[in-house]
Formats: C-alpha cells, sequence, structure tokens
C-alpha cells in the first residue's frame, strides 16, 4: 500500500468521529483538504491533525442542534452543556483532591463513612460520571426537540434541590450550589411561553433535528 | 479570519486555509476539522453560502462565498476593529508618542 493510501485510509477513520450525516455531505471534501495540507512521504494522520478532527468530530455531534428560531431552547441547551462541564471540573478537582488525601492517609477509613477510601472514591467517581452523562443526554435530547426530555429534566432538577441540602464542606457546597443554579437557569428556559412551541407532544408531525 | 478569506470571492476549504495564513502573515494555521466545523456554523448563520461544486482529480471541491448578510457582517466588523485601532494609536500618541 502507498504512503498516500495509508494516509488517506487514516484520516478516514478519524473522520468517523464525525456524524453520520455531515460524513456524507463534507466528508469527501475534507479529506481533500487534508490530503491537499499533507507534505510528500507522509503516512499517516499527524496528531495535531488527529486531535483537531477527534475534537472537530465530538463537537459536531455534542453541539447545540437548535434553530435560532427557539432562543430560549438554544440557552438552555447550551446552559446543561456548561453543567456538564463544571461537573466534569468538580470531578477531577475531587479525583485531585482524593489521590493526595490517598497517598497521605492512606488506608485511612474517610470521617463519618463506613466504607474504605478507595469503595468511596470509586462510588464518587461512577457517580460523577452519571451525572455528566445525564446532563449530556438531556442535552441532546432536548436539542432534538423531545418533550420527555424536558420533563424528566425538571425531575431531576427536583431531585438535585433535595439533594442539595446533603452536601457538606466548602467544596461539595460551592459545586452543588453552582450546578444548581445552572439546572434551576435552564430548566426556567424550558419552560418560557416562547419554548413551548419547540416542543410538541409525540406523534406530531414535527421534523426532529437528527445530530 | 474566513470571512475575509472570502471578501475577494469565492474560495475552496484549501483555498480558505492558505489565505487564511497569508492575511495573518503566518500566524493563523486553520486546520481542517476546524475549518468545516466554522463553515458549517457560517452556513447555518447564512453569513456564507456553497458557490458551486467542482470534481478535480476525482475528489469534491466545493466553493463558498460571502452572502449579503456576510459581507455586511464583514464590514460592521471591520468597522469596529478600526475605530478600536484608531482610538488605541491617538491615545498612545497622546500618551507621549509611543506609536510613532
Amino acid at each position: 500500500m502507498t504512503d498516500q493510501a495509508n494516509l488517506e485510509r487514516g484520516y478516514r477513520r478519524l473522520l468517523a468521529w464525525y456524524p453520520r450525516a455531515f460524513r456524507q455531505e463534507n466528508g469527501q471534501e475534507i479529506l481533500a483538504v487534508l490530503m491537499a495540507c499533507a507534505p510528500d512521504g507522509q503516512r499517516r494522520p499527524g496528531l495535531a491533525a488527529s486531535a483537531d478532527l477527534i475534537r472537530s468530530g465530538l463537537w459536531m455531534r455534542l453541539r447545540p442542534n437548535v434553530p435560532r428560531s427557539a432562543p430560549t431552547v438554544r440557552a438552555a441547551v447550551q446552559l446543561m452543556y456548561t453543567g456538564a462541564a463544571v461537573t466534569t471540573l468538580s470531578l477531577i478537582i475531587a479525583i485531585i483532591s482524593l489521590a493526595h488525601i490517598g497517598r497521605s492517609a492512606a488506608g485511612l477509613r474517610l470521617a463519618g463513612h463506613s466504607q474504605p477510601v478507595p469503595v468511596a472514591v470509586t462510588v464518587g467517581i461512577v457517580v460523577g460520571l452519571v451525572l455528566i452523562a445525564l446532563w449530556l443526554w438531556m442535552a441532546r435530547a432536548i436539542s432534538q426537540g423531545r418533550n420527555w426530555a424536558r420533563i424528566l429534566s425538571t425531575v431531576l432538577f427536583s431531585l438535585a434541590t433535595l439533594h442539595l441540602f446533603g452536601n457538606k464542606g466548602v467544596f461539595e457546597v460551592v459545586f452543588a450550589l453552582l450546578t444548581w443554579l445552572i439546572g434551576m437557569a435552564a430548566v426556567w428556559l424550558l419552560w418560557r411561553p416562547t419554548s413551548a412551541a419547540f416542543f410538541k407532544p409525540q406523534g406530531s408531525t414535527q421534523v426532529r433535528q437528527s445530530a | 479570519m474566513i470571512l475575509t478569506a472570502l471578501a475577494n470571492g469565492s474560495q475552496h476549504g484549501y483555498g480558505i486555509i492558505t489565505d487564511v495564513r497569508e492575511i495573518s502573515d503566518g500566524r493563523v494555521r486553520l486546520r481542517a476539522g476546524t475549518l468545516y466545523t466554522a463553515l458549517d456554523r457560517l452556513c447555518a448563520d447564512e453569513l456564507i453560502a456553497v458557490d458551486r461544486e467542482e470534481i478535480v482529480d476525482g475528489r469534491l471541491r466545493r466553493y463558498y462565498r460571502l452572502t449579503p448578510t456576510g459581507t455586511k457582517r464583514l464590514g460592521a466588523e471591520a468597522a469596529r476593529l478600526q475605530a478600536h485601532a484608531t482610538a488605541a494609536l491617538t491615545r498612545l500618541n497622546l500618551a507621549g508618542g509611543m506609536a510613532t
């Protein structure tokens, strides 16, 4: 196989990060540009080009896909992605902090908890990942006009409100309050009269946008 | 930058990348992934549109052009930047001719 064929195959694999519809529309064109930008003799995609394609492909999959005619829904979806980002940040900080505690006090048990530190850390990471997944799932479903997602988001926000009073420690309270405020703003926007037209009952003829 | 690259007429993806590099004096190097994400957004915002498509060496080449809205937006942004630059230069001159 020639260098060029190897390179093209590598780029085609990376283009799989994009949504299928976008790939069908623009894949050949992007591939042509990638090949034109590659220096002679290059056999595989470079690190920077690979990272750029993966990042762009993921963004095309996750970006708010709400028309400008529904600005309140657009803002709500953007807030949900912000919520996911804040939750990710809090999870990273928590992991770093717990890793530090774990090093200095290996084998100790967390105050007030019966589980050893590694179990508590694992549970915390799993809960954090589930919360991030929920933010992303709701944002995606809402951007596709799913009315059930609007209702489920409101239920999840209510549960988060109940959980808000169970947090201890400055770090936990600050991040819980921040994500709660983001959630409240998103839910408020979703139930604005201007958002109603974007959501229609199931079985309607509304054309759903797909990412 | 992409709008500026299209101000002279329609261009294809690779042409935009090389033009942006030239306009920015080599400081901005657009990558294909970033470019097509931006082109998709600019098309959705109706600032640019597909002008025509060609097949060159068996590969698709799509040309993009500014729409009237895009031309207006680019003009407004250029005027804003010019006003900002003029204000900065004026203040530097008033402060002791540093901008000479």
